[in-house]
């Protein structure tokens, strides 16, 4: 029988000082041994350095969509089966700038399951077929997004928001399908040979492994990996024109997605983001926040109400997003108090209990949120992506708590700009609703 | 017999162990609790679950478990937004991540936070097993909040198709209307009815407590018997659901339109309960079918551009369920193409059965599976969650011996006993593709 002993400290400590740091050619590796047993989880990335504006977000799905399609050295079964015969776990993202690597296994066979990711990042195979097939499949989900009220909604914001070549801007659903229809197979093996390389490339092992197994696999499959010498194209922030309406009618859709937001100009890594990233999460960060304890708990408007910043990296600023949810008898007067709450917000400013109630749940979240291998390997290569050092993870915290009243209040009042918010609707807008000013 | 040396507080009676749990009995009331300890992270998760959900439900008052889990949030005289101590705002304060959930079995709450809060998150429980508010008021302004979950749902056509399924396959016992409801029932649900059925099945004898993460385990339970200890017995017998499903002989078929442009496929048989060992069996047919890109719906399915996504399941309920499979279209597919596809590699199976090869192979994703789970806390109380609501907790610590001792013979003979015509209700999504132009 298992003993109920607390634990010892060595589960308490300080988090970074367990992480290992090497420099593997031109991989980081960033390790962390924790007592999970069996389990080791990764995530990494590597920069594309796409160009934006030119639909190459697209040519990076496809291509990514076609790393399990088979390499130059197995067909895609037998991709399929080396993993699923050890049950892991290997996805692969198209992330703006990046292309994200995530994935699991058990601890004998993660050496196996990095070398299959090596092969399948830098050996696709690109087969003809497979290509019409993944375009097939990813114009499938976006004729499903066109019934999607949020994406929907979401988009229309962004394109209120952004210009056409900065990451954060979705295009037209529509057109997305029309420049799917024209992409060429020869078109992904370019951009494959052009903008799949080590640049910025951060992998992050958190688990139950063996350090040398670990370095040792990363050291054979990745170090001779070489960075390309793309050069990113990109718009780096939000335009500030003047509020517009935007109706996306969906039929058949009874609840609306409401999306409000405007520009902010800030990055990541820049002071203005934690005091910013507090104040608005007194606004709608969860549900003690203000949106979500008056216009869901008090007056019953909606399921769900939040507000975040969105989209912001180190490498370009973000939006102020507020997201609310509405049945159709509601879509009036639940914008309106969603409105005059967020006007109210802005004009009196954050209370000092407010803050400092923030402040703990945030600690407390984060913390929370490092109790797993998955949330430990997604921070600790956020913070890498964002340029922090690895202890980072530890002082996150004390950032959070060095903010003053005065400090949240003057972001709130420096970025915050009620009147300059858009608002994007899908569903099935009434037509009260749709022809008024 | 329990390790004495561990000092387990007179008030408890040590039941039994499985796979790093022990199950104990409070004296007084016969509150079941459940402890794992897991050092892996310096946070816990607490857990209540009721043996209650919709199945338990009458005509008329179909949603009332759900409804119910709503209003838990509203307060009790201890914890409420008058007096600044709502459950979310103390519990959220230190960083929890609190919520609820209900399905067909149960309903159950839970406290994902730092460990030195578990004492707030046993307090605010046992306050809310017997001091729920649930004013006339309250009810009125939850009711619009949730008729917007329900609208958010029905957007969704593929949720429509779910719940079709089930009501259609199941004409008397309760799994056969939406967790959620109907409409018309949420519309007209009064306090006096939801007080009546928090009256029947919120007691310690109906509910299971789960400790899992970082504690000391004489700690918390000194904590759990201050406050559930000093709760009472129900003074009548709780209601158990007498309805029998009668049994299906003939073929069951089922139509959702809605607008919208790719069409999606459920079809599903009648499966016997959780605890059943027929279960285990069509467990792993599941994962042969449709489970990763070597099962055999995705070489028929995807892999050829019938489906965009294809995946099944075996219900692991209280009461007999459905084992099901689900297919998303893809553009220009008609829907009898992938329907009989789906019965032609279910009739292979039958008639061939399965090879030893997909047999260890759906083996070795249930052991990762099972290790995978184990990552943190959250992770585990939710598979134990399931359990409970199955009929017994060990369900989780025993499944992967269970899945073990499958042969390919008791796959084949699963197949051949439960995938028949007969027991099978077939659902459609046709997609209303004129208005969506």
């Amino acid at each position: 029988m298992r003993s109920f002993d607390p634990p010892t400290d060595s589960a308490l400590e300080a988090l970074a000082d367990r992480v290992q740091e090497h420099t593997i050619g031109a991989c980081r590796l960033l390790t962390l041994r924790t007592p999970v047993e069996s389990v080791v989880t990764w995530r990494g990335s590597f920069k594309t350095n796409p160009d934006v504006g030119m639909d190459d977000d697209l040519v990076q799905s496809l291509v990514v969509s076609l790393l399990d399609k088979g390499t130059k050295h197995r067909d895609r079964f037998a991709l399929a089966e080396l993993l699923e015969d050890r049950g892991a776990q290997v996805e692969f993202a198209s992330d703006g700038l990046y292309v994200d690597i995530a994935g699991r296994a058990l601890t004998e066979d993660v050496s196996d399951v990095l070398a299959l990711v090596a092969e399948q990042l830098r050996d696709p195979l690109f087969d003809a077929d497979e290509f019409q097939k993944a375009r097939a499949r990813i114009g499938a989900n976006l004729q499903r997004s066109l019934e999607n009220t949020g994406a929907q909604a979401t988009g229309a914001l962004t394109r209120s928001i952004y210009p056409a070549n900065h990451p954060n801007y979705i295009p037209p659903t529509v057109d997305r399908l029309r420049r799917l229809e024209s992409t060429h197979i020869d078109e992904i093996r370019a951009f494959h040979d052009r903008h799949f390389g080590a640049n910025e490339f951060i992998l992050v092992v958190v688990g139950d492994f063996d350090e040398t197994a670990i370095v040792s696999a990363v050291r054979q499959h990745f170090e001779d990996w070489e960075p390309h010498d793309a050069v990113a194209n990109f718009a780096t922030s939000g335009r500030h024109d003047d509020p517009q309406r935007v109706i996306v009618p969906i039929p058949d859709k009874q609840n609306v997605d409401v999306r409000i937001g405007h520009a902010l100009d800030f990055r990541r890594n820049e002071p203005d983001y934690i005091p910013a990233y507090l104040a608005n999460y007194v606004l709608g960060g969860n549900f003690s926040a203000r949106l979500m304890q008056i216009v869901r708990d008090e007056l019953g408007l909606t399921y769900g109400i939040r507000s975040g910043l969105y989209g912001i990296t180190s490498d370009y600023s973000g939006h102020w997003h507020i997201s609310v949810t509405l049945s159709e008898e509601h879509i009036e007067r639940g914008v309106e108090e969603t409105m005059n709450v967020v006007r109210q917000f802005v004009e009196d400013g954050v209370t000092a209990e407010e803050l400092e109630d923030k402040k703990t749940t945030i600690i407390g979240s984060y913390k929370v949120g490092l109790g797993t291998t998955s949330g430990l390997a997604a921070t600790l290569l956020k913070n890498a992506e964002r340029g922090f050092d690895v202890e980072y993870l530890d002082r996150f915290p004390d950032e959070v708590r060095s903010i003053r009243l005065d400090d949240a209040n003057d972001v709130l009042r420096r970025h915050f700009h009620p009147g300059q918010l858009h608002t994007a609707l899908a569903g099935s807008v009434p037509e009260s609703y749709a022809l008024r000013d | 017999m329990p390790d004495l040396s561990k000092d387990i507080p007179s008030t408890f009676e040590f039941e039994e162990e499985s796979g790093g749990i022990e199950a104990y009995r409070l004296k007084r009331n016969g509150l079941h609790v459940l402890l794992m300890p897991q050092a892996t992270a310096p946070v816990v998760t607490f857990m209540v679950t009721y043996r209650v959900g919709s199945r338990h439900e009458s005509m008329g008052l179909t949603g009332a478990t759900h409804f119910l889990e709503h209003l838990m949030f509203k307060g009790t005289e201890r914890f409420n937004k008058r007096r600044g101590t709502s459950v979310f705002n103390i519990l959220q304060r230190v960083g929890s991540q609190v919520n609820a959930t209900t399905w067909f079995d149960r309903t159950n709450y839970y406290e994902l936070l730092p460990s030195e809060h578990l004492p707030l998150a046993i307090e605010v429980e046992a306050d809310r097993m017997r001091g729920a508010l649930i004013s006339a008021e309250d009810v009125d302004s939850e009711r619009t909040v949730i008729l917007n979950e329900l609208d958010r749902g029905e957007n969704d056509p593929t949720r429509k198709l779910y719940h079709a399924v089930w009501s259609v396959a199941f004409i008397a016992h309760g799994y056969r209307h939406p967790t959620i409801g109907w409409r018309s029932d949420v519309e007209h649900v009064t306090s006096e009815e939801l007080r009546y059925f928090y009256d029947s099945f919120y007691w310690p004898q109906n509910a299971t407590v789960s400790v899992i993460g970082d504690f000391e385990a004489r700690a918390a339970m000194e904590h759990i018997f201050e406050h559930f200890g000093k709760i009472d017995n129900e003074p009548t017998p709780m209601i158990t659901p007498r309805t029998v499903e009668p049994e299906q002989k003939g073929e069951r078929r089922v139509v959702v339109r809605q607008t919208g442009h790719l069409g999606a496929v459920m079809v599903a048989y009648k499966s016997p309960p959780g605890l059943h060992t027929d279960t285990d069996a069509l467990d792993v047919l599941s994962m042969i079918l449709g489970s990763g890109k070597s099962s055999r719906l995705f070489r028929r399915l995807t892999d050829r551009g019938l489906t965009t996504h294809v995946f099944g399941g075996a219900s692991r309920l209280h009461d007999p369920g459905l084992t099901y499979i689900f297919a998303m279209l893809a553009p220009e597919v008609e829907h009898e193409e992938v329907i009989d596809s789906i019965y032609e590699v279910i009739e292979e199976i039958k008639r061939d059965g399965v090879t030893e090869e997909e047999l260890r192979r759906a083996k070795s994703q249930n052991k990762a599976q099972e290790a995978f789970g184990r990552d943190g806390s959250f992770s585990i109380a939710a598979q134990l969650n399931e359990a409970i609501a199955a009929g017994d907790w060990r369900l989780y610590t025993t499944l992967r011996s269970r899945i073990e001792k499958v042969s390919m013979e008791d796959v084949q003979n699963a197949a051949k006993r439960y995938l028949v015509d007969d027991q099978r209700t077939l659902g459609l999504y046709i997609p209303i593709q004129e208005a969506a132009e």
